[in-house]
């Protein structure tokens, strides 16, 4: 069984061509989630490296559906896994999704969400947004409002869009589910928050499910900043930004803009060549470990401390920032360029897994 | 009423809080605003302001006196940047407001043309100065003016929103006015004018060093808990004196933001690859808080920033500037000449 998974999975990799596999930070994670999730993934994505086509990187063809998520600002949630819910019938909670809206407009309480009469719903599956053959596909879910004096040829206009995803789940979490359950674990949302509450009461109506603020983070936030970083070679990241915040009496708030070539150095620097043979480095290689994101945020911040002796460490990281995305600890994402965006949705597939209740 | 007129006066409402321009249109005088309704929607008594004004013969000249009214009032609503003027000419200290007057308007208008300039005295040494720019082509543009705060006898001049295309015209008239020979940036700028004022002329409790700590008011506060060990009591009243030192004591001028440029090389122990490398590591890093001074004393004073405090970071009250360009270069961490910054 698990033998057959990883050929799948190879195939499917170099026909999708994302890159950077995201390792192994679980060190970090409670001791309760360890049953769940597997702690050897830097080693189980070594042990695949070998069998990857090669030239199976660069930009991914992204889909309509996939560019649609990039360009805007998603608030993240967690979801638990979802209660009977099934991939052939969007159309239909589509229909269902718009009765409720304009049943909670007619109640009165969706005046203070701004929610206009005649909201259009539509709810579709997204290709390509997957990393394994148990992930289940993505759905995205926009809502256009008609205007009453529209012209004819007027675009209606978005109101709300989201999203609900699972990229590269845990597979053995993935096949521990009942089999009446679809783990989507990652929420985006974006548009007016009283509508998110309202998407998110029809979902736990429908399907029986919770969700939760999904916060980044400074260690995941750390991840994003290196695994954007690892990708300046192909693509420029113009820019490496992190924002710490220091708990001070007024709050103080550090900026750190490094220059890209520069960030992208010391990057290259701390990547461990000893572990996985001298002709990689640099060149197509997979894996990030642990090891490197922590050494690659350590040489920023001795390198602050030495010139204004505070320790960045003991502080909270609350934003990473470049030309391919934007994090925030408050569970804000952006995703600016289509080629990096499987890599970003793994690291906080696994996020979303590991905050959710048991 | 002339349309640019109309319009002058719609977007200045149109920024101002409601409560704030009652005050200025009280001030101001030029008409009976107690015939405005302000309880209604902004929209519909700026109609009977706009026809106020019309009935009353009011024009920009008048329009450009209330807009001084408000922004001489709120000072601390735009973004404004320091410039320090040079070497003064011997009677440069005994240049008086009408001398001072005449010249830089005479000269402002001998370099262009199309300039509209109001000058008003706010108090005995702080001068207000309005400036709506034209070119050769069209007449001032009152929409988008620059605004000058001089104190005449000091060498420190405080503009907002200003071209690069009219920094030397306004530098050169600055320059004969107050018989000076050169001007520079100060670098330093701050929404708070206030703040950064008070910060170039060093109008805040400076705490020098000294053996003997002294009573500083915030002491007694921090030692309250007698379970505070001797040892830790007396590291702490040195951080907090070590933080005076470098910050200040008491309330310490507002300023927003310190950006550093770093063009340092990077020099990590563990790092042979980045130590060893010929260039400097490119950063720029930006502290930002409602009050950085107090916001970095407090982080001295509480450890988060250990002391003594870098020079770095003293150098924003010590040489009043919160842009510095790092490099290795010359004698010393900071740069001996200040590299202009913007």
């Amino acid at each position: 069984m698990e033998r057959q998974s990883s050929g799948v999975l190879v195939q499917r990799r170099s026909r999708q061509s994302y890159r950077s596999y995201v390792g192994s930070h679980l060190g970090f994670t409670p001791g309760f989630t360890q049953r769940r999730l597997t702690t050897s993934r830097v080693a189980a994505a070594r042990g695949r490296r070998g069998a990857r086509a090669p030239g199976g990187r660069g930009a991914a063809e992204a889909s309509p559906a996939q560019l649609a998520l990039l360009a805007r600002e998603w608030q993240l949630s967690y979801v638990t896994p979802l209660y009977r819910f099934r991939h052939d019938q969007l159309r239909s909670y589509a229909r269902q999704l718009g009765a409720f809206l304009a049943a909670e407009t007619r109640r009165g309480e969706a005046a203070e969400a701004g929610l206009q009469d005649g909201l259009k719903v539509s709810i579709t599956l997204v290709a390509g947004m997957a990393q394994t053959e148990e992930d289940p596909d993505a759905v995205f879910i926009q809502m256009h409002s008609k205007r009453q004096f529209a012209a004819p040829d007027d675009a209606p206009r978005l109101a709300w869009s989201g999203w609900l995803a699972c990229v590269g789940g845990d597979a053995d979490y993935l096949r521990s589910l009942p089999p009446d359950f679809v783990c989507l674990p990652l929420l985006g949302a974006s548009g007016a928050e009283g509508l998110t509450a309202l998407v998110k009461a029809w979902f736990r109506r429908t399907f029986d499910c919770c969700f939760g603020p999904l916060e980044i983070n400074s260690v995941n936030l750390q991840w994003l900043a290196a695994l954007w970083t690892d990708c300046h070679a192909q693509t420029s990241i113009q820019q490496l930004k992190l924002v710490w915040s220091l708990p001070v009496e007024p709050p103080l708030q550090v900026t750190y803009t490094v220059h890209p070539q520069d960030a992208w150095e010391l990057w290259k620097s701390v990547r461990q060549p000893g572990e996985r043979g001298e002709e990689e480095v640099g060149e197509e290689d997979g894996s990030i470990a642990i090891e490197e994101v922590a050494r690659f945020i350590k040489g920023l911040q001795s390198h602050f401390y030495r010139h204004f002796r505070v320790e960045l460490s003991a502080e909270q990281l609350t934003q990473v920032s470049t030309a391919l995305g934007a994090a925030k600890h408050s569970g804000r994402l952006k995703i600016s360029n289509s080629s990096y965006m499987i890599t970003t949705l793994t690291l906080l597939t696994e996020c979303a897994l590991l905050k959710m209740p048991i | 009423m002339e349309d640019p007129t109309r319009r002058m006066l719609q977007q200045l409402i149109r920024r101002i809080p409601t409560q704030m321009l009652k005050t200025s249109l009280s001030r101001w005088g030029r008409l009976d605003a107690e015939q405005l309704d302000f309880t209604q929607r902004k929209v519909v008594w700026t109609e009977c302001l706009l026809a106020l004004c019309e009935e009353s013969g009011l024009g920009v000249k008048h329009i450009t006196e209330l807009e001084m009214i408000y922004v001489i009032d709120n000072p601390n609503r735009r973004l404004w940047t320091a410039y320090q003027l040079l070497e003064p000419e011997d009677d440069a200290r005994s240049v008086e407001l009408t001398h001072f007057k005449e010249q830089f308007k005479a000269h402002l208008a001998e370099l262009n043309r199309h300039v509209s300039v109001k000058i008003k005295k706010h108090t005995d040494e702080e001068v207000w100065i309005r400036i709506a720019w034209g070119d050769s082509f069209s007449r001032p543009n009152h929409l988008k003016p620059t605004y000058v705060v001089c104190y005449l006898q000091t060498p420190y001049v405080f503009v907002n929103n200003l071209t690069s295309v009219q920094k030397p015209l306004l530098s050169q008239a600055l320059i004969l006015a107050t018989k000076y020979s050169s001007i520079k940036d100060a670098n330093l700028s701050g929404r708070k004018l206030t703040g950064i004022r008070d910060l170039l002329m060093k109008q805040f409790r400076q705490v020098f060093p000294s053996k003997h700590l002294q009573p500083l008011g915030e002491n007694k506060q921090i030692n309250s808990n007698p379970q505070i060990g001797c040892e830790q009591e007396e590291q702490s009243e040195n951080r907090l004196q070590m933080a005076c030192e470098a910050f200040g004591g008491g309330m310490l001028p507002e300023l927003q933001t310190a950006t550093y440029k770093l063009e340092t090389k990077l020099k990590d122990n563990t790092n042979k690859i980045m130590t060893e490398r010929e260039q400097p590591f490119r950063c720029v890093v930006t502290f930002a808080s409602t009050n950085i001074l107090e916001s970095l004393r407090h982080s001295a004073m509480t450890g988060i920033a250990s002391t003594p405090v870098t020079p770095l970071l003293s150098s924003i009250t010590q040489k009043g500037r919160n842009h510095f360009v790092i490099s290795d270069k010359g004698p010393g961490r900071l740069p001996q000449t200040p590299h202009p910054t913007k």
